[in-house]
């Protein structure tokens, strides 16, 4: 690379003083444009930053944040994390790095919001882990503190664990009633009615469900569900 | 400002001929079925996913056609001196050299914003809607672009060789994306000699990260108004200015033998 002067054809002193000029504006403007445009979890100025839990090491994280791709590694990352909560093999460890790879996903892509439910849902209800699932949706309750259904599932994982079924069944009959409810919160009140033996208001949410829904696969999941009710009813005492 | 439109519309049409756009349509072709692949895929929003890879996509798209335009004008323009003939005429280094980078910028910026629109008609075609703020990031991956093609003019006029030009343009790609690593180092506690050349590196490198609103599309805390896109504008141009300077001066002082 060849050596930098000012050369004396295009303006010599006058040029350079324009240079530094221009190079302390822009540097000033780099500072600034930091304070509003640098993602997370670099700046943890605000609350919802301060959850990255950075114990967790990946070079994928790592290639992430260097190349600037960060939602698209992100998005491969998520498929990994489903590809691993389907691999029948980690079973055999209760999926021990579950809540790990949801928040290196979750890292890389806070706004995406099915790495939250789908993750904690799977965690508390599956796995029994509760801690776990808890502290996932608190990091998704932060970076997204408008999403309603996180609160929610939170908040249903929280009286499912403590088995205060009178407050969670009003609780997310409410949810579900507002319309638009994540799925996940209708299969935890359609379980909940079901564990208690409530068939009969289990039948009538999925029958609901397949009433109003509008993706033919929802309503081939609740008319699936609707055979196992009855059946279930039948063999009832 | 004739001359410089001649220069810029010579180079559209020496880069359109060197069938770069090829790639735009290979990228579209290729990106959007990754993106579509993708979203199916995965567990989730699918609309979501496609938008924030397309976003991804573009800016791919962008940086490879820039990168191959580079190259391909080093052959052409420096090792088989068709510049000589560019530098005979009645046309000024400074007026060559910002022919160059409108004319790289008219190419790539086409490709932006060609697969920019390539994903917004694919979205509404699965019945989807695409949010305001996809266009605005749009913007800035185009302004990212502009700064991109000055860098990448001005390693070319600094360079002495196609793979050098080319591996420093990548190279700084690269590191203007670390500014957030940079940042979350000045954080930690750290010898002081190292956050002073920290914060040398932080003033030398281009912010890309500030172009970045792909990543936060669908951040709730992110704000972007007025002040945000004065700044953003300012501090493209600015940077663009300063880098074009460096280049200029180097076109200058080369000599061409």
């Amino acid at each position: 690379m060849k050596a930098l002067w000012l050369p004396e054809s295009i303006g010599g002193n006058s040029l350079a003083i324009l240079f530094v000029l221009v190079f302390l504006a822009q540097s000033f403007l780099c500072f600034h444009l930091d304070a509003w445009v640098h993602p997370q979890p670099f700046k943890n100025s605000q609350p919802h930053e301060a959850v990255v839990d950075k114990k967790v090491t990946s070079t994928l994280r790592a290639v992430a944040f260097l190349t600037g791709y960060k939602v698209l590694i992100g998005h491969l990352f998520w498929i990994q994390v489903i590809q691993y909560y389907g691999d029948s093999d980690n079973a055999a460890d209760r999926f021990s790095k579950l809540y790990d790879y949801c928040s290196l996903a979750s890292d890389l892509n806070p706004c995406f919001l099915p790495i939250y439910t789908y993750g904690a849902a799977a965690l508390a209800f599956h796995l029994h882990r509760i801690d776990q699932a808890e502290r996932l949706l608190q990091k998704g309750i932060l970076s997204n503190p408008k999403e309603q259904s996180l609160q929610i599932l939170l908040a249903s994982i929280l009286y499912e664990h403590s088995q205060q079924y009178e407050k969670l069944i009003p609780f997310l009959e409410a949810q579900i009633d507002q319309g638009d409810a994540p799925t996940v919160l209708i299969h935890i009140l359609a379980n909940t009615f079901q564990k208690l033996g409530r068939y009969q208001d289990a039948i009538a949410l999925w029958k609901k469900r397949m009433r109003e829904s509008t993706s033919d696969s929802q309503r081939i999941e609740a008319a699936n569900y609707l055979q196992q009710l009855y059946r279930l009813q039948k063999q009832k005492p | 400002m004739r001359k410089i439109l001649t220069v810029a519309g010579f180079t559209f049409r020496e880069l359109v001929r060197s069938r770069m756009l090829y790639v735009w349509l290979i990228s579209i072709l290729a990106l959007c079925g990754l993106a579509s692949l993708l979203s199916m895929l995965s567990f989730g929003d699918s609309l979501k996913i496609f938008l924030d890879l397309g976003l991804v996509g573009m800016e791919m798209g962008g940086i490879i056609v820039l990168l191959l335009s580079l190259a391909v004008t080093y052959n052409t323009e420096m090792d088989q001196k068709a510049i000589f003939l560019q530098l005979a005429k009645p046309v000024t280094r400074s007026e060559y050299l910002l022919g160059r980078v409108l004319g790289f910028f008219m190419v790539v910026g086409l490709v932006v914003a060609g697969m920019g629109l390539a994903v917004a008609a694919f979205a509404f075609l699965f019945g989807g809607t695409v949010p305001a703020i996809f266009w605005s990031s749009a913007v800035f991956l185009i302004l990212e672009m502009f700064l991109l093609c000055c860098l990448g003019l001005t390693y070319q006029m600094m360079g002495t060789s196609m793979v050098g030009s080319f591996l420093y343009t990548i190279f700084t790609i690269f590191l203007g994306h670390l500014i957030g690593e940079v940042e979350w180092l000045l954080s930690q506690d750290i010898s002081s000699w190292i956050k002073t050349l920290l914060r040398i590196v932080e003033f030398f490198l281009p912010n890309l990260e500030a172009f970045n609103l792909k990543d936060r599309l669908y951040d709730p805390t992110l704000v972007l108004g007025w002040v945000q896109w004065r700044d953003i504008f300012i501090y493209a141009l600015g940077y663009s200015f300063v880098v074009f300077l460096i280049g200029w001066i180097n076109l200058e002082k080369r000599e061409f033998k």
